[in-house]
């Protein structure tokens, strides 16, 4: 077990220090991505600022429990951009017939699919994300470390839902070669979590709880955080993760056990 | 002009063959317009008004959003820049076609896809959500408003073709173009109005092309302009068309000269 982890972090680190040289051979173009990303990042928080300047709250939150969720979903959203972007080069990967070297080599083609790619321009954007989460903690009153422990352990569960999606993504690709905008998708339905659930009518929160459980990965923590998330909430996160996981992984074996490799 | 409208024509069959991605690029899309609905609703509360937007104005300036991203902000620089990398514009500067015209015919095929399926979520959304719509009844009032979405759209189709020029000198534009691209989507006011922003900021943006985008059209349906004050930003609005239109040729024409045709 040791020693397959250890595997992983070596096979892992190789091909993200390849991404860093890279996009440090790149530097126009990496930094234009990373001035992007940081524009995006900063225009919406100074929007949602810029908001609180005319209101006090906004669906019951105030300004510090506002950026709390904004920059929650950032966290995770990041994580998941860091560790799984892979995907988003899927579709080339088995139509150009990439993937039928990932399967002969001694290393789950899963792995190698969805975590070998870093993008090391989210890992510097991530450092001001955690800078600013880090300015509300300290505006938030005391809350004891258990609130803490929460929403890191939701945190944490939030991303392993994403990598649950994004393995789905992963093994819809091996079996179509085709839907390479079905990740846009998810990234354009990620959108919703950069607010409260709570600003959506009842139907939408229940499909964003229950259907496409964005509320889950972007929300949940932060509700954790605050004191608004009961244990039943919370146990139903990690159910649901722990069962996306397993159908995902279902999922992904059928897709392999049908593919056919589509290119030489 | 007849090979432009069979470029037209053709680009809408493939554009409506591809339905798969043309539906998942439009249901991103209405995940981002209910998400920004939902926002504003909640912003608004109980509230009769907020920054001088009643409800059916707020609402009204979110669904023109959806409308007018569909129609302004689909250039075709992305392709350009793979097409200059690849050497594959080689193939087009051959012929006996003007590359703008020929890039206009197929931004306009899917201009005409996009903004048809942005009337369909827009009457969905407006069908589902109370508050009602705000539609001018001056005939002026239309006419000035679909005389700024064209001028805005050709207004973007140019600064993008400007900036994807970039390719002629360097591999790395794709970084630039999505730096350019995020800054507009937020200057342009594709995501909130303006008005949101403190003054000096809103001041400094008017100086510059982009609120002419979505912003001041909007603004124009909405009647919160006069009809001379909106004739008036609809004439700065072409002086600024007429900038980047001259900018964009003159870059292409010396892109021209210093291209390569490296990898085709």
């Amino acid at each position: 077990m040791r020693a397959g982890l250890r595997k992983y972090f070596r096979i892992w680190t190789r091909t993200a220090s390849m991404a860093m040289q890279a996009q440090l051979t790149y530097r126009l173009g990496s930094f234009g991505f990373l001035l992007g990303k940081m524009i995006r990042l900063l225009f919406f928080f100074a929007f949602v600022v810029a908001i609180f300047n005319h209101v006090d709250t906004v669906a019951g939150y105030n300004l510090v429990e506002t950026a709390l969720f904004f920059l929650t979903f950032n966290v995770v959203d990041m994580i998941a951009q860091i560790f799984f972007r892979g995907v988003y080069g899927a579709r080339r990967t088995v139509a150009e017939g990439d993937f039928d070297f990932y399967l002969i080599q001694p290393c789950s083609p899963l792995f190698r699919m969805v975590c070998s790619t870093v993008d090391f321009l989210d890992i510097i954007t991530l450092i001001p994300v955690l800078v600013m989460v880090g300015m509300v903690f300290a505006r938030l009153p005391p809350l004891g470390w258990g609130r803490y422990a929460a929403y890191a352990a939701l945190t944490a569960n939030g991303v392993a839902l994403i990598f649950a999606i994004h393995v789905f993504v992963a093994g819809l690709t091996v079996r179509t070669q085709e839907l390479e905008n079905a990740i846009w998708i998810y990234r354009d339905v990620m959108f919703m979590g950069k607010f409260p659930v709570d600003v959506y009518a009842r139907p939408v929160r229940w499909v964003l709880t229950f259907g496409i459980p964005i509320a889950v990965m972007t929300t949940f923590p932060a509700k954790a955080l605050l004191g608004l998330l009961t244990p039943a909430w919370a146990a139903y996160a990690v159910v649901l993760t722990a069962a996306a996981l397993v159908l995902s992984a279902r999922y992904w074996r059928g897709s392999i056990a049908r593919y056919t490799s589509s290119s030489s | 002009m007849k090979k432009y409208l069979v470029a037209y024509s053709i680009s809408l069959q493939e554009t409506l063959q591809r339905r798969s991605t043309l539906i998942m690029d439009r249901v991103g899309g209405f995940a981002v317009l209910l998400s920004l609905y939902s926002f504003w609703n909640a912003l608004l509360g109980t509230k009769p008004s907020f920054l001088g937007y009643t409800r059916p104005e707020m609402l009204t300036y979110v669904l023109l959003i959806n409308i007018l991203r569909s129609f302004v902000f689909t250039g075709r620089g992305w392709q350009l820049v793979g097409e200059i990398s690849s050497g594959r514009i080689s193939s087009y500067l051959v012929r006996p076609l003007s590359y703008h015209g020929y890039a206009l015919s197929l931004d306009l095929a899917q201009k005409t896809v996009h903004v048809a399926s942005a009337f369909f979520e827009v009457a969905l959304l407006s069908a589902l959500v109370r508050g009602g719509l705000f539609l001018p009844r001056d005939p002026a009032t239309w006419a000035l408003f679909l005389a700024a979405a064209v001028l805005a759209s050709l207004l973007f189709f140019f600064m993008e073709f400007m900036v994807s020029s970039l390719a002629f000198w360097t591999s790395e534009s794709g970084g630039p173009l999505f730096c350019f691209e995020l800054f507009l989507a937020f200057a342009a006011g594709a995501f909130f109005p303006l008005d949101v922003l403190p003054e000096g900021l809103r001041r400094a943006l008017s100086a510059t092309p982009f609120p002419y985008m979505v912003y001041f059209p909007a603004r124009v349906f909405l009647e919160k302009v006069s009809l001379a004050e909106g004739a008036r930003l609809l004439a700065i609005e072409a002086a600024w068309l007429a900038v980047f239109l001259a900018a964009a040729l003159a870059v292409w024409r010396r892109g021209v000269r210093s291209y390569a045709a490296e990898g085709g």
